[in-house]
């Protein structure tokens, strides 16, 4: 062997020894299995690759030869084929292969062309358009500056906006930009408007709940506009690997969109690794902190010259971790800092300088925020930590993929926290590696969210007599909207009334308007108060009521004062060490189900309609880490009426008869399965806890339910008062007015959630019940995990019984 | 709609029961909600109201009044129409680029739009646009109306016409706010072309330049009271507008636009009277200038347009009128700068000795003097006690406080940079008189 293979093949060798002897210091002392999960190896993957197509420019195939690329990657080459035959396509691939070239060339081959073509590109983030901007601008300096490329967003001076307007062949901007900035004004872009072939959607599977349901709204409007100046634009869109990217695509865009899922880039070996912080007290289900478990392996792998990256899910965590690693890792005598922070609101200099010090190697650990998620070069590192799970498998690898992006050995370590969902993720290692199971979801059709967008629209263009905007009947809506003021009727269209601009008011980042502003007084200080955010009403009651803590970037504010008529929430910083959980009396009722169907148990699931009450009427006071209850408070505040859509499971008589637990099980045995579902359903939905509310109620839970709702509040005080469901409904409702699009896919994936709630809670170490899976203990009796598991094994049971039972009702 | 979609929107009003929505204007005319005729019943009713009458071409139709004002009475200062064509170099004052027959005042249209909103954006409607020109010794006013929406078409194809008659558009801040609002209403069309004005003459720029320093705003009724003497009297208030308008569309009584059309007239005749105004200043500052201020105003507009020679001359009247001290200052700095590229280096000199000071054209002063004669005198050492001396008055600002603390450091920086060049200039060019630095023997 020569020597300088010799060498390498040592080098490569040492690299995967040295993550291993890491590990073996790292679990060493716990049952190894306990503590590393799983230690997955991904070999190496080559590149298929196919030539570039026949159909490509000369000069831009030349182009991109001089940038050191002569042939495509298999599903570059095929999602830039079905593109060039004018077909609407989502490419889904991993991170790092090359999926700019797949819409890039297209784009550029099509302005080559015809100089008269343009194309928008929609980026989730103004960080990701700026990266773009770069490899376009390379691309356009070696065509001799053919066609003009710009970002367009807010930062973009206004003095530049009339040239990029005229100039940009290539316009990247971001949905808001695109809602509030160019849609209302399209009479300023007709050049773009009349020519606009092609939309690109990057990071297409950031587009879900809210986001996305806002955001085909957005589409609408931009195709009504396309429609008005003649153009019929084609969607180019990429996404990482979910489980319905096509569905998503089609229901974002209104199209039929083609997939391309099968990788042709090539991936260097990688080791993935999951840690779960050894158990300090069994019986409570306590693990050692997250937070110092992420700090030692990064302790462990820097001090083996791992050059590392640590991604913590807050600011917060991140100044922590950052504080201790830059104790154990000083610099040396008269150098430079080793350990570095990034998150938002370092300034773009200071960035900038870590960035390069990453990439040039003196920089040899940085502790980040998902501020680096996305796009931003930072060369390639030998490890990435993650101080907890990332909340979707998608930026879990996006954030892993900073580690190796391009060759050698590279680690990833996973260290768990101790939510349910962290816990689902390390003990189940094959949900993670196996096909997605993650479905994004919208729901275009939202009422408020659509009647929103289509104020906006008509501000864009008078609203024809035959004009299609979703499912809505929208001349009803729009004789609403004239009665409201907003509308008025001349000739056969409805035209804007209003001196006030409506996308102004419209934030794509929530469902109404309406929205609570926190007030941050510094104590005392009202001459200088400061707006810190803002939460929408739906969950201001339970997130700004008085006396709340309330956590905003890492820091603790008290809620002194809430002013419902004002929409304000006027809040201190402190230092506690509680946060607060409201609680909230929820009666929800079935409006109109859509579908209702009996499966195992006996039980029915169903989804529809629903109005959902709640009251928040105290809170309680929990301990930071241990979780204790410290405290509580009564509060009085207006109740609220919430119609949106809810996904139900109603357990029959039956199946409660045949459990062996006396009553008061049974009911902790029913919230405690509530409170897994709704933990298991976030993580199937990639959403947040907040987005999904949960409840239980009586079948039918009709008539009697007005005097119920005077006796609840004191009910929930004593829960020994309770009284006996006698065929309870779990719902998991959408926690926005409307419904966001999660109940109708819960309903098709119940067999899937109920086997997954049923691994987390079998899962888990605890003996009796503990956050991670049903919930605290405590409150609840003693035997409620197995009460909940015996629910569920009852639900699980065979499928064919389920499948002899019909579909009770079924309607369009 | 089904009756279930109807129950779910119904639901969903109700939901936020605090936070009022826009409280629906037609509710307080009395008029029932969702009362929506194709046509206002007002129209005609308004139409004779104000004596106007629907005129029709191949898009439709819309309301067109018109009404003659003589020339004298237009305000209470003895304003007339301008005579003949406007001296060339007077034209290039206003617009540099403007072609010959903007000098003509019979080809020139005034402008001004009463609209829907003033965001902009492709949802804002020009209802109410009014036009003039000159005839007969007075001024004629075109208002054109919409009655709905759908009568847009023909009032663009009108207002097309009028500008094919007088090309050269006269506004006050309608570059940036009526004719930008009007192509969209043109584009939004997408038949009828957009018309190209041959030039646009924007009288808010000179407004600016000279009135500005005395009124703080230069909103056109301020400018009517004080500049041309000239009150209005009763008015509608401008934020009023819209509504007023959106209630007569829903059907509301057409009487409350009859302010709007009058308010839009006094506008056009505010804008007709400021002009002629401005051009009398231009043409004659030292006649027609009612003080300093106006002078210096013209000299701005003058040196902001390269006319160096009478930019001179208006300073220098200028300043020997009785300016306000900051003024002043602003205008003596403006004239030595003027007189040194004019190569009138005493006159310079005498400016910014006089100028010297702790204030921000005072240290520019200083500045000046020391590039003064170090490079143009060549005389180092002055130049050095120039530094000096402002250096001095610098600690003297740091001490009172007169000057903030970082701009005091970012001089006094400057001040310490230059001076040390100038020191080890001063060294080289008399080694003798070295100031005792361990220069060797």
């Amino acid at each position: 062997m020569a020597p300088s293979a010799q060498g390498l093949a040592v080098k490569e060798k040492s690299t995967l020894d040295t993550v291993q002897d890491a590990l073996t210091a790292l679990a060493g002392r716990y049952r190894t299995d306990e503590v590393l999960t799983s230690v997955k190896h991904i070999p190496a993957l080559e590149a298929q690759y196919r030539p570039m197509p026949s159909w490509v420019h000369p000069d831009l195939a030349e182009a991109y030869r001089a940038r050191g690329i002569e042939k495509l990657y298999s599903h570059q080459a095929a999602a830039a084929d079905m593109a060039h035959e004018g077909k609407n396509v989502v490419v889904v691939t991993p991170t790092a292969s090359g999926k700019t070239l797949c819409y890039n060339l297209p784009v550029l081959n099509a302005v080559l062309e015809d100089p008269d073509t343009r194309a928008l590109y929609l980026f989730p983030t103004k960080a990701l358009a700026q990266d773009q901007l770069a490899e376009l601008h390379e691309m356009a300096q070696r065509l001799g500056d053919c066609f003009g490329t710009f970002t367009y967003d807010g930062d973009t001076p206004a003095d530049a906006r009339e040239a990029i307007r005229e100039r940009g062949h290539v316009i990247l901007t971001n949905p808001d930009m695109l809602h509030t900035g160019i849609l209302p004004h399209h009479t300023k872009w007709m050049r773009l408007f009349e020519n606009l072939r092609y939309i690109v959607m990057d990071e297409l599977h950031t587009y879900r709940g809210v986001f996305g349901s806002h955001l085909a709204n957005v589409l609408r409007r931009l195709a009504r506009i396309a429609d008005f100046y003649g153009s019929k634009p084609q969607f180019i869109c990429s996404s990482a690997t979910i489980a319905n990217p096509a569905e998503l695509a089609r229901r974002l865009t209104e199209r039929e969109v083609a997939t391309v899922e099968e990788s042709g880039a090539p991936a260097a070996e990688k080791v993935f690794v999951f840690y779960n912080p050894p158990v300090v007290n069994r019986n409570l289900g306590i693990r050692r902190s997250c937070l110092n478990e992420s700090a030692r392996v990064a302790k462990e792998l820097l001090s083996r010259k791992l050059q590392t990256i640590v991604f913590a899910n807050s600011r917060l965590h991140t100044e922590v971790l950052l504080t201790y690693l830059q104790q154990t890792n000083p610099p040396a005598a008269g150098g430079p800092q080793p350990i570095r922070g990034y998150r938002g609101g370092y300034l773009p200099g200071e960035r900038r300088e870590i960035e390069r010090g990453l990439r040039e190697g003196r920089v040899r650990g940085v502790v980040a925020t998902n501020a680096l998620e996305l796009g931003i070069d930072i060369g390639s590192l030998d490890a990435c930590v993650m101080a907890g799970y990332a909340g979707s498998i998608a930026s879990t690898w996006q954030r892993a993929g900073r580690a190796g992006r391009r060759s050698g050995t590279s680690c990833a370590i996973l260290v768990a926290s101790s939510s349910p969902l962290d816990q689902y993720i390390v003990q189940h290692p094959d949900y993670f590696f196996g096909r997605s199971a993650e479905q994004a979801c919208i729901q275009p059709d939202n009422l408020e969210i659509l009647v929103n967008h289509l104020k906006c629209a008509a501000f864009e263009l008078p609203i024809g007599p035959r004009e299609q905007f979703g499912s809505a009947d929208i001349q009803e809506l729009c004789a609403r909207l004239a009665e409201a003021g907003y509308l008025h009727r001349s000739g056969e269209s409805w035209h804007w009334v209003q001196d006030a601009y409506p996308a102004d008011t419209v934030s794509l980042r929530s469902v109404s308007s309406d929205n609570f502003v926190i007030v941050n007084t510094r104590g005392g200080d009202v001459s200088n108060p400061e707006v810190i955010g803002e939460v929408d009403f739906s969950s201001a009651l339970t997130t700004v009521h008085p006396k709340a803590i309330y956590l905003h970037q890492g820091q603790q504010y008290h809620v002194d004062r809430l002013d419902f008529d004002q929409r304000k929430a006027y809040v201190r910083p402190v230092d506690t060490d509680y946060y607060t959980d409201a609680v909230r009396y929820t009666q929800v009722r079935v409006l109109d189900p859509a579908e209702e169907e009996r499966i195992a148990g006996p039980a029915v699931r169903a989804h529809g309609d629903v109005l959902v009450r709640s009251q928040v009427i105290g809170f309680k006071k929990i301990k930071f880490f241990t979780n204790e209850n410290v405290g509580d408070g009564k509060l009085e505040l207006p109740e609220n009426e919430m119609h949106t859509t809810a996904f139900w499971i109603t357990l029959e008589r039956g199946l409660l008869d045949s459990l062996p637990f006396p009553l008061s099980d049974r009911q902790s045995g029913i919230f405690g399965l509530l409170h897994a579902l709704e933990s298991m359903a976030a993580l199937l939905l990639m959403c947040d806890r907040r987005d999904i509310g949960t409840a239980v109620g009586e079948r039918p839970g009709g008539a009697s339910s007005e005097a119920a709702w005077q006796d609840a509040p004191a009910a929930i005080r004593n829960p020994s008062e309770m009284q006996e469901f006698f065929e309870p409904n779990l719902y998991l409702y959408d926690a926005y007015p409307g419904g966001i699009g999660f109940s109708e896919p819960l309903f098709r994936a119940c067999e899937l959630l109920l086997r997954k709630t049923r691994e987390l809670i079998e899962g888990c170490p605890c003996e009796s019940g503990c956050p991670s899976c049903v919930g605290p203990a405590g409150e609840k009796s003693e035997r409620v995990k197995e009460a909940a598991l015996a629910i569920l094994a009852c639900l699980c049971a065979q499928r064919d019984e389920a499948q002899e039972t019909s579909r009770l009702r079924r309607r369009g | 709609m089904s009756a279930s979609t109807h129950d779910r929107y119904a639901r969903l009003t109700a939901l936020r029961p605090a936070r009022r929505l826009d409280t629906p204007p037609c509710e307080e005319a009395g008029i029932p909600a969702g009362f929506m005729p194709d046509v206002p019943e007002g129209a005609e009713h308004l139409a004779r109201l104000l004596g106007a009458e629907p005129r029709r071409n191949r898009f439709g139709e819309h309301l067109a009044l018109r009404r003659w004002f003589p020339g004298p009475a237009v305000t209470s200062s003895e304003i007339t129409p301008p005579e003949g064509t406007i001296d060339d170099s007077l034209l290039r004052l206003l617009a540099p680029s403007a072609p010959k027959e903007a000098a003509d005042p019979r080809q020139w249209l005034f402008l001004d739009t009463e609209t829907t909103g003033l965001a902009g954006g492709s949802g804002t409607y020009a209802f109410l646009v009014g036009l003039a020109w000159w005839d007969a010794g007075g001024l004629e006013v075109e208002q054109l109306f919409l009655r709905e929406h759908s009568e847009e078409h023909s009032l663009l194809v009108a207002l097309s016409e009028r500008l094919a008659e007088r090309p050269v558009l006269v506004t006050f801040n309608g570059k940036t706010f009526d004719w930008p609002l009007l192509e969209t209403r043109y584009r939004m069309t997408r038949s009828i072309p957009l018309p190209a004005p041959r030039a646009h003459l924007d009288f808010l720029h000179p407004a600016r330049n000279l009135w500005r320093a005395q009124l703080g705003s230069v909103r056109l009724a301020e400018l009517e009271r004080h500049v041309l003497s000239w009150n209005r009297g009763t008015d509608v208030m401008s934020e009023l507008i819209p509504s007023i308008y959106f209630d007569f569309l829903r059907g509301g009584p057409p009487a409350p636009l009859i302010p709007i059309f009058r308010h839009n007239q006094m506008d056009l005749q505010g804008l007709a009277a400021l002009a002629c105004r401005v051009l009398s200043l231009l043409a004659d500052p030292v006649q027609q200038g009612r003080d300093a201020l106006e002078v210096w105003g013209v000299s701005r507009i003058c040196e902001r347009r390269g006319d160096a020679a009478r930019a001179r001359t208006f300073y220098e009247r200028s300043v020997a009128l009785d300016l306000p001290p900051e003024a002043d200052r602003a205008a003596r700095r403006s004239l030595a700068l003027l007189a040194k590229r004019g190569g009138d280096f005493s006159r310079a000199v005498e400016l910014w000795n006089g100028l010297a000071g702790s204030s921000r054209a005072g240290l520019e002063a200083y500045e000046q003097l020391a590039v003064h004669y170090e490079h143009h005198e060549r005389q180092p050492q002055r130049a050095a006690a120039v530094v000096r001396q402002a250096l001095a008055e610098l600690r003297k600002a740091a001490r009172l406080g007169t000057l903030a603390p970082s701009a005091c450091e970012r001089h006094k920086a400057q001040f310490e940079r230059r001076l040390a060049r100038l020191d080890r200039k001063v060294g080289r060019m008399f080694p003798e008189e070295g100031s005792g630095r361990g220069v060797s023997p």
